[in-house]
């Protein structure tokens, strides 16, 4: 049976399925079964017991494994408790984002899963593109001002970033004129290959070009806005999607032109970009901590952070590569937890802004707990995964002999802390004001024990890697060349 | 001749910095479509196979038909103003842009040495690029951001046909079919836009910050 089948085929086809069946419950089943089957096949692909698929058009190296395995899982945890989001009550639904609301993931699968495993860049960029096409509606899925202009500012951003990357494909094409590469198709493991052939000119313009129209996709500064406004304003179970899955899907982008150039004299150069973007992302998310006033956008700000974090760790590489690559999965899960979390108290408040949610604590007892841990997990305390990654990010710092900028990051993940910390507590912990008597009883939903979940996985990945896991990204380490 | 298509290309560009009458800027949406899918065909003069006409046929399709008409309908079921508001007078931006095309013009030809690309092509193409930025940057309404976004899109096919080997036919198709949808969703939220704010400039959109 080939894998290819589950991974695309299935997502497509059920997205287009959809359109014939109206009841919710039906639809809700139906993507269910999909997701399941794709983490499935992802993880039988992983472990090695399914043949990998042969085809020079996608690639299935330790890379395209674990961001696909990112990608299905969290798709799995956001299609778990979709339903009983879609049933939750909310004012100025819109009707149509609803309906199609089940098409519209499946068609994310799709394109998401395709992203990551093509091999060549330009089917990559057709399948980044589908992938902003099949969310950006779903933004708009309550009916608020803010929610269309999140929609039009998103769409608008990321159309003209990815036009941007499709010029860094277009100049790294022209980096192999004069080579033996020249009139080649624009394969990675080609590319990849006779690296050192191509022109390092176009080689330096194509990475900027791509690495600064991806960055709209990534979400890291200075092209973070759309993102920050999209994740912020779409519903929560939208929100945990983007930046648990989307961002990784945008980040193999920029890691396969970076492969590219390792074996190039470039490297250095790709090294260096990759760096500065990540401290700027940091600096941002630092100063927006403090500057913003609601609680979504603190989040999204949190992805500005930890993805400025991932990509300093892509570019010191050694040991601060695998805990980038760690880093990634932990904060995909952690910004699960939250975006959930957060859309709880959301539905019971009906605002973002830190002030109109008081004594979360009294009134949401369970939410409010549940968004304190994840708060504790995004902070990198212990029991949480994200901890050991960020150790090994340091330690990789460490070796390289990057103090300052070692330094740099631990100020600047202080600050973001005290800034974050600030308007977590306020939120948790006020008085509430005096027209609050009643104490409304939290029903607990799925949405509770999926939170619950996944702060238990993240502990338990993080307290003791699965041999499978740790295998593949020693593996990844062993393509970006420099194990030690 | 390719070069002659691309110096017509650059005075369609420099019609559009000019002109504040939303109808022209929809003409010239037509005018490159035209262009594009001239410079395209070439390849198909030299040698002959079905193969290769199918991508110009649809450049053509989309480019000159499909979306010019759709943007024409969202002019007249939004109400449009006809003459667009500016933030900066149509000469200047004129002036800037023929000094930004005469300063690709040069590095191109600078570029040319280094690397073995025609400088003609280049050049036009990044200058194409650099309007649709202007236009978007020096233009209020959202509708013009839309046409700058496509101009953008039509200096990208520009370097792509004439600089680059070519895509594979199901690539060059994806992105044919993405940049549709993209100006589909882009039709649909100025739609929602206009409904909610009842305006469609971008003043309307300043909610959203920190």
């Amino acid at each position: 049976m080939n894998a290819l089948l589950f991974i695309l085929v299935l997502p497509l086809l059920v997205s287009g399925l959809l359109f014939g069946i109206y009841p919710l419950r039906f639809k809700y089943i139906l993507s269910l079964a999909v997701s399941i089957v794709h983490l499935l096949v992802t993880y039988l692909l992983m472990l090695g017991v399914l043949p990998v698929p042969e085809s020079r058009w996608f690639i299935f190296d330790a890379l395209s494994l674990w961001i696909l395995l990112i990608v299905s899982h969290v798709y799995f945890w956001v299609v778990l408790i979709s339903y009983e989001f879609l049933q939750r009550p909310a004012e100025g639904r819109m009707t149509l984002s609803r309906r199609l609301y089940f098409n519209l993931l499946n068609l994310y699968l799709f394109s998401a899963s395709l992203a990551v495993i093509s091999n060549h860049l330009g089917a990559y960029w057709v399948a980044v593109e589908t992938t902003t096409l099949s969310l950006a509606p779903l933004i708009i899925f309550f009916r608020s001002p803010s929610s269309i202009e999140a929609m039009w500012k998103y769409l608008f951003i990321v159309s003209i970033g990815l036009a941007f990357a499709f010029i860094g494909i277009i100049f790294l094409t022209l980096s192999a004129y004069g080579g033996s590469l020249e009139g080649e198709d624009l394969f990675l493991t080609v590319f990849t290959q006779y690296g050192d052939q191509l022109n390092p000119v176009w080689l330096k313009a194509g990475f900027i070009f791509l690495f600064v129209g991806l960055s709209t996709k990534i979400g890291i500064a200075p092209m973070h806005p759309g993102d920050v406004d999209a994740t912020s304003m779409a519903p929560g179970t939208v929100g945990a999607l983007m930046a648990g899955s989307l961002r990784a899907v945008g980040l193999i982008g920029v890691l396969r032109i970076f492969q590219i150039m390792l074996h190039t004299p470039t490297a250095p150069f790709a090294k260096t970009i990759l760096i500065i973007g990540g401290c700027l992302s940091l600096m941002i998310a630092m100063i927006f901590m403090f500057k913003t006033t609601s609680y979504k956008r603190l989040i999204a700000y949190s992805s500005v952070e930890h993805l400025g974090l991932i990509v300093i760790g892509i570019g010191t590489g050694g040991l601060a590569l695998i805990g980038a690559m760690l880093h990634l999965f932990y904060n995909s899960l952690v910004k699960m937890a939250l975006f959930l979390s957060a859309g709880l108290i959301h539905s019971h408040y009906q605002s973002s802004e830190v002030r109109a949610a008081v004594n979360v604590l009294n009134q949401l007892p369970r939410a409010g707990w549940l968004f304190l841990f994840s708060f504790f997990g995004v902070c990198a305390m212990p029991p949480f995964g994200l901890f050991f990654s960020e150790i090994r990010i340091f330690l990789g710092l460490i070796e390289m002999q990057r103090y300052i900028l070692l330094g740099a990051i631990l100020f600047f993940l202080l600050f973001v802390f005290i800034g974050s910390g600030r308007s977590v507590f306020r939120m948790l912990y006020s008085k509430p004001t005096s027209d609050i008597h009643d104490r409304p009883t939290e029903k607990t939903h799925l949405t509770h024990y999926v939170i619950i979940a996944i702060l238990a996985l993240l502990v338990l990945t993080g307290c003791c890697l699965p041999e499978s896991v740790e295998t593949i990204i020693r593996q990844i380490a062993v393509i970006f060349g420099d194990v030690s | 001749m390719e070069n002659v298509i691309h110096i017509l290309f650059c005075l369609t560009l420099l019609y559009t910095v000019v002109t504040t009458r939303i109808k022209s800027y929809v003409s010239m949406l037509v005018l490159q479509g035209l262009l594009i899918a001239c410079v395209m065909i070439f390849p198909f003069l030299k040698s002959l196979s079905i193969h290769i006409l199918i991508i110009p046929l649809l450049t053509l399709l989309v480019k000159t038909i499909l979306i010019p008409r759709f943007i024409s309908r969202l002019i007249v079921n939004l109400d449009v103003p006809r003459v667009v508001e500016t933030t900066l007078q149509p000469f200047n931006l004129l002036l800037l842009l023929v000094a930004t095309v005469i300063l690709m013009f040069i590095a191109a030809q600078l570029l040319s040495e280094y690397a073995p690309v025609p400088p003609i092509p280049l050049a036009a193409a990044f200058s194409t690029i650099i309007t649709g930025i202007y236009l978007i940057i020096f233009r209020t309404a959202l509708i013009i951001h839309v046409i700058g976004f496509l101009i953008i899109e039509n200096g990208i096919f520009l370097l792509g046909t004439t600089v680059a080997a070519e895509m594979p036919t199901m690539v060059e198709l994806g992105a044919l079919l993405d940049i549709f949808v993209v100006v589909f969703l882009m039709g649909i939220a100025i739609n929602r836009v206009r409904s909610t704010f009842s305006q469609i400039d971008v003043s309307a959109l300043e909610r959203l910050k920190d």
